[in-house]
């Protein structure tokens, strides 16, 4: 049981950060990017062919993360031009639409290029005990990173001015306006970090498990419910909603098997949005 | 210092506001009143740059600003402060206002200038914005708009849904601006509040400016009697 529930906490942590990129650009400007798996698949490919090349893990990432970052920059400069412009619920079904069809190109490119490929990042060394279990390398350097990730995005919005200006477009965006910053391009700056956010996904997921090209879905599937659980544009509630589903998945596996655990995922989804519509750390409108 | 001239505004072409002209000089206070849904907000809007006007200039300080965005409008010098606020409600007190001064840190002198103008801010200055009350968010939003340290602050019915003790407050403040040097524009359906505070006024009926002249001639004129003070 405690072995599950800490397995369930590594991985609630990652998904935690698998939703929180989706969920800042959600919550910022009503934009939903469902080509978020496949910004991580194709940072995932970089590090692959960049360690491929001789390049070592460190450097490789940093070049994972970069490429991330320009992915997420490119999709601000182009198909989300015209989702821009328009407003409400137009605007998430367009970006809905055109991040799908940008998503199944990188999908169908890969698959076509670099079938099978994968990327895994081999941590070394024996297994470390934790409450008397004994917990793989890979998975707790994962984690710890995760965690730093997560301690830098909390500092980032709660002590820099320009943080503080990301928060404030997300509660009021008029507001926001008014006091001179401008939504536009608060909103490429979430796109370039929720890219990097999607590329240290790949990174952390591929010390525990290898990430192959075609993981992408998978995991925009997972980010987004973990997104509307934890409550649209909060980074605190994908964190939380991350580790309760986490725990959640891994006691479903155990108990009913694994191909049920992502309905269980569902349902427990389900049943938060019945109990509470803006999810755990959502805002009510 | 702002020149208003033959200003056109609506939605969706439809023009509420039709061939609107008006000007603020340097140091003076003006009101425009007008009774509900006349377009002051609509007017204001297209000022300070949350709409963009259809026909028609905007002039600051001797520079066209028709059609600049909001968010760059501010840094020239013009603070908006909206009837509904527009605070960020799950944001303390202080980071409201620190966020006035974007893309700067706070002026520590602007901010006790706030302080001393709104000692109920001073002192919840830890306080979610969005649980403070009616008066308080007021007092907030005029401190936030401070905070940008601007030349001409644009008020749109700041008195909404305040006491009339409140409302009177949130005038004094006003005054105690404008005697420091700062130029006040300001929409009023209170009226009588904001003549005891402007040299001069705008009456906008349906759209249009249709009188205007110093609190003084206002306040004897007989339609702005009848309509606006309640006097026949
Ligand atoms: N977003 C909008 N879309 C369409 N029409 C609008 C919109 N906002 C205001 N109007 C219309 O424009 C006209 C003027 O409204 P406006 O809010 O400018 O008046 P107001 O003088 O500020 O009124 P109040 O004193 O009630 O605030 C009204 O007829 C209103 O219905
Ligand atoms: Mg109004």
């Amino acid at each position: 049981m405690i072995a599950n529930i800490l397995d369930g906490i590594i991985f609630g942590i990652q998904l935690g950060l698998w939703a929180a990129g989706l969920t800042l650009i959600y919550g910022l400007g009503g934009v939903l990017n469902l080509a978020h798996g496949q910004i991580a698949v194709i940072s995932a490919m970089v590090l692959a062919f960049a360690m491929d090349a001789g390049l070592p893990a460190l450097p490789a990432s940093g070049l994972a993360l970069l490429v991330g970052g320009l992915v997420g920059l490119f999709l601000d400069l182009t198909i989300l031009r015209p989702v821009y412009r328009l407003q409400g619920e137009a605007r998430v079904l367009l970006s809905l639409l055109l991040t799908l069809g940008f998503a199944f190109i990188v999908d169908g490119f890969l698959n076509w290029r670099y079938p099978g490929r994968a990327l895994s990042l081999f941590i070394g060394g024996g297994a470390i005990d934790i409450l008397g279990v004994p917990m793989r390398r890979g998975s707790l350097l994962a984690s710890a990173i995760t965690l730093v990730a997560f301690a830098a995005l909390f500092s980032f919005f709660r002590f820099t001015t320009l943080g503080r200006a990301v928060r404030s477009v997300i509660e009021d965006e008029e507001g926001a306006r008014l006091v001179g910053i401008d939504p536009a391009r608060i909103m490429r700056l979430i796109l370039v970090l929720s890219g990097v956010l999607a590329a240290l996904v790949a990174v952390t997921r591929s010390m525990v498990v290898s990430v192959d090209v075609q993981a992408g879905f998978g995991i925009t599937v997972l980010a987004l419910i973990v997104t509307v659980v934890g409550g649209l544009g909060s980074v605190s509630g994908a964190l939380l909603a991350g580790i309760i589903l986490g725990i959640v998945n891994v006691i479903a596996a155990d108990v009913i098997g694994t191909f049920m655990s992502l309905v269980v995922l569902l349902l427990a989804a389900a049943v938060t949005i019945l109990i509470r519509p803006a999810g755990l750390l959502g805002v009510e409108e | 210092m702002l020149e208003i001239t033959g200003l056109s505004a609506g939605y969706e072409g439809n023009d509420v506001i039709q061939d609107a002209s008006f000007r603020v000089d340097s140091g003076e206070a003006v009101m425009i009143i007008g009774s509900n849904g006349a377009g002051k907000t609509t007017l204001f809007r297209s000022v300070v740059g949350l709409l963009a006007p259809s026909l028609g200039a905007v002039r600051y300080e001797g520079t066209d600003i028709t059609g600049v965005p909001a968010q760059r409008i501010v840094r020239r010098g013009i603070s908006f402060v909206p009837a509904e606020r527009r605070l960020f409600p799950r944001m303390t007190v202080r980071e409201n206002l620190a966020l006035g001064a974007y893309p700067g840190r706070p002026d520590p002198k602007t901010m006790e200038l706030v302080m001393d103008l709104f000692p109920r801010l001073a002192e919840r200055q830890r306080q979610r914005a969005g649980t403070m009350s009616g008066g308080e968010q007021q007092m907030l939003a005029v401190g936030r708009a401070l905070m940008a340290d601007p030349s001409l602050i644009v008020l749109d019915e700041p008195t909404t849904g305040l006491a009339p003790k409140l409302a009177a407050d949130a005038y004094e403040a006003l005054g105690a601006l404008r005697d420091r040097g700062l130029t006040v524009l300001v929409a009023e359906q209170q009226v009588p509040l904001a003549m005891a505070l402007c040299d001069r006024g705008y009456v906008l009926d349906n759209g249009r400016i249709s009188t205007q002249g110093t609190s003084a001639e206002l306040a004897n004129d007989p339609d702005v009697r009848r309509a606006y003070l309640g006097i026949t």
